[in-house]
């Protein structure tokens, strides 16, 4: 299985610069997560590695070579928000699309068979694609991603839509793609899929990659400022802390909360109050802070807070 | 530029099939020739039912006493003359009651040529019976007028034969071709077909260009095949089904016209047309004018391939302009540049007809987004040199390419824009996008 190499990669539209000088590898029996708001260049930089669209400067290798017709044939990529032809049929719509991908009729035909029963959704083989729900045909797109057996994988927001019991089968089978070898990349603006499944990280802003590396090493960087709290009663302390600069709050409920330590603060500070302030306290914890919190650090308040307001209204 | 053929035919395959085998498709191409059949011998049939469902009986007062036994001589199944001698009060009376469909009152004055004939009915009388009544009576005065002249048997054979003209067009071929009109009326059917259905194909194309944008199915064609393909399958497929659909309505018409010819040939009165009673139906068809020309084999040649060339060079620019938008709605601006060059050919047709042969004729139909339109026309009605109609499709085919090549620039960025429909302006920077 091969690599992918990102280098140096510029790409403009008119006079507006989607992506500007972005490098990064991804390996094979890895996934990479592609992180960033909407704007930040995730989907341009896409369409260069599917060969989509060319970079203006820079080069996009896969296995060795620039990427082309011949590396299409080994890629599977569900775009965000994509569709299927509605008046198609299931099956013949995944056999149209294998064939674009290099498969004959017949071995099309079969590898949609078989996925079409790993799905559980063999009785739809003859049925309209419009008859489906929308959850229906997300995993008759995954399907068609998979059909040829790429040996790169790129799903981005492959998530958005489904429901949670769908949403385990899609990750279980990512997960299990990787251990097959292959080479993944998993764009997404939603940090807790990223931290469940990315082995390694790239975090675009503005068109620029910001961050990228492994995920437990970056987290390793960031230090354990964080600190979990779970407690009863008043929660007032925390206003106080937050009031004085001693923390920022990452986020809150009536019975929990996520602190971000500012730089020279003791944890000690904030232990003692706490258990000074509330009626019981379960839990104590320093930990590595959340992907959301670095990414805060890294692109700062405004672009952050962009983010969180599209995450919210994706979940919606 | 590199593109794979195999990629193409499968768009092409799925594309045309995908159409093809749907009800609207099938249906809409059984039933318009019917439509087109029905239409056109609507108001023939008519006219005959209406015909055969009356028998006019007409009372004749003649006054000048010299007209009526020659008129009733000159009844026949749909018109009957039947002399009367009674004061024209009590005629009208008998009208009115329905005796009669209507009385002739023939005055003297019918011989000094002031008129002098009268027809009354209750029903204001339809035109048909009114000719007809005119040209029996207009026959048989003639004949008196002439027999009191002293007219001999020689001269009245003379004046009676009717005169059928009969046109013919003299062609490099030598043969007398006849047939004016229906070659008037082919080159404007080709003229009109080559339009509406660049038109309506060209309209597919958008269409689906429009729907895969929509559906958000299109980004993940070009990550299997370059855009470049997916729109050179999608206009060839589309293009292919075009080609099924008017080879079907071809075929259907012709059959249904050859069936036809000899039930209208059944209606129509040998004598009337001046060929022999016994005269076979192709023969009375021809001289009613109804007989379809064979069209040379070489004008359904240069017909298939303007056809062709001017579907690819438009149905190109409305791929162009689909990719460019979100909702058909939101072409209509953008369709004008389009548009435009593809009607104003229809605007020409009239001169092109009356002056075939005029420089500016030959100009206009030579104009790459005209002459699959006015150069057919041309070819149709007059003998257009095979060195123009070459250069035609030649500089067509050119047009095509570069046209092509134009639209392919712009599609490939418009499938992917999302938002804000762009302006010609913006489209224009696409095609220098890298």
């Amino acid at each position: 299985m091969a690599h992918l190499d990102v280098s140096n990669v510029t790409k403009r539209y008119g006079d507006t610069v989607a992506v500007d000088d972005v490098s990064f590898a991804a390996e094979p029996g890895r996934i990479l997560g592609l992180l960033g708001p909407n704007g930040a260049g995730k989907t341009t930089t896409i369409r260069m590695i599917t060969y989509i669209a060319v970079p203006d400067v820079g080069t996009v290798h896969y296995d060795g070579r620039t990427v082309g017709p011949w590396s299409q044939q080994r890629m599977g990529y569900l775009p965000e928000e994509s569709g299927l032809y509605k008046r198609l049929g299931v099956k013949e719509q995944l056999v149209y699309l294998g064939t674009l991908k290099g498969l004959t009729r017949a071995k099309a035909a079969e590898r949609a068979d078989y996925w079409l029963d790993r799905f559980d959704a063999t009785d739809w083989a003859d049925m309209k694609t419009e008859e489906l729900s929308k959850g229906m045909q997300q995993k008759i797109q995954f399907i068609a991603t998979l059909l040829h057996d790429p040996s790169l994988l790129i799903f981005d927001e492959p998530f958005s839509g489904l429901d949670p019991i769908n949403s385990d089968l899609l990750r279980d089978i990512i997960l299990e793609l990787r251990r097959d070898d292959r080479t993944i990349l998993f764009a997404s603006h939603r940090m807790e899929q990223v931290e469940q499944l990315c082995d390694d990280i790239c975090l675009m802003a503005n068109g620029e990659v910001v961050l990228q590396g492994a995920l437990r090493d970056i987290k390793e960087r960031f230090g354990k400022n964080t600190l979990v709290l779970e407690f009863d009663g008043p929660d007032s302390f925390i206003d106080e802390l937050e009031g004085a600069g001693l923390v920022r709050v990452n986020t809150r409920s009536a019975h929990r909360a996520e602190l971000t330590l500012a730089d020279d603060t003791d944890a000690r500070t904030v232990l003692d109050v706490a258990l000074d302030r509330t009626d019981e306290l379960y839990r104590y914890e320093r930990v590595a802070p959340p992907l959301n919190e670095i990414f805060v650090d890294v692109v700062g308040e405004a672009e952050a807070e962009r983010m969180q307001q599209q995450s919210v209204a994706n979940t919606a | 530029m590199k593109m794979s053929l195999h990629k193409i035919w499968l768009i092409v395959r799925s594309e045309y099939w995908r159409r093809v085998r749907s009800t609207a498709f099938i249906l809409a191409t059984l039933l318009v020739p019917f439509g087109f059949i029905l239409v056109a011998a609507a108001p023939a049939a008519l006219g005959y039912l209406a015909q055969q469902s009356s028998t006019k009986t007409v009372a004749v007062v003649d006054q000048t006493g010299r007209l009526a036994d020659s008129l009733a001589a000159a009844s026949d199944a749909q018109l009957i003359f039947r002399p009367v001698d009674r004061p024209p009060d009590s005629v009208r009376a008998a009208v009115r009651a329905g005796t009669y469909d209507g009385y002739l009152l023939l005055s003297d004055s019918v011989f000094t040529g002031q008129g002098g004939a009268t027809y009354y009915s209750t029903q204001g009388g339809a035109l048909t019976d009114q000719l007809q009544i005119e040209d029996r009576v207009d026959r048989v005065v003639r004949q008196q007028r002439l027999r009191a002249a002293d007219a001999t048997k020689s001269v009245l054979a003379i004046l009676q034969s009717d005169t059928n003209v009969k046109t013919r067009t003299l062609r490099e071929d030598g043969a007398g071709a006849d047939h004016t009109l229906a070659y008037t009326i082919i080159g404007y059917a080709m003229a009109f077909v080559i339009y509406f259905a660049v038109f309506v194909y060209g309209q597919y194309v958008m269409q689906g260009v429009i729907e895969e944008k929509s559906n958000r199915v299109v980004e993940i064609i070009v990550s299997s095949v370059r855009p470049f393909e997916l729109l050179m399958g999608k206009v060839l497929g589309i293009g292919a089904m075009g080609l099924t659909q008017m080879v079907v309505w071809a075929a259907l018409v012709m059959g249904g016209l050859a069936g036809a010819a000899p039930l209208i040939a059944l209606f129509l009165d040998p004598s009337s047309l001046g060929v022999a009673p016994d005269a076979s139906s192709q023969a009375m068809a021809e001289a009613a004018g109804l007989s379809i020309p064979t069209i040379p084999f070489d004008l359904i040649i240069w017909f298939i391939l303007f056809f062709l060339g001017g579907f690819l060079l438009y149905a190109s620019l409305f791929a162009a302009v689909g990719s460019a938008v979100e909702q058909q709605q939101d072409a209509q601006n953008l369709l004008l540049p389009v548009m435009t060059p593809l009607i104003l050919p229809i605007l020409f047709l009239t001169f092109i007809l009356e002056s075939p042969d005029a420089t500016i004729s030959v100009v206009l139909s030579l104009i790459p987004f005209f002459s699959p339109i006015l150069m057919m026309l041309r070819a149709a009605i007059t003998t257009v040199p095979v060195w123009e109609m070459a250069a035609a499709f030649g500089l067509l085919a050119a047009t095509f390419l570069g046209m092509i090549w134009l639209a392919g620039r712009i599609y490939r960025v418009g499938i992917l824009s999302y938002g804000k429909t762009p302006s010609l302006r913006e489209i224009a920077r696409w095609v220098t996008y890298r």
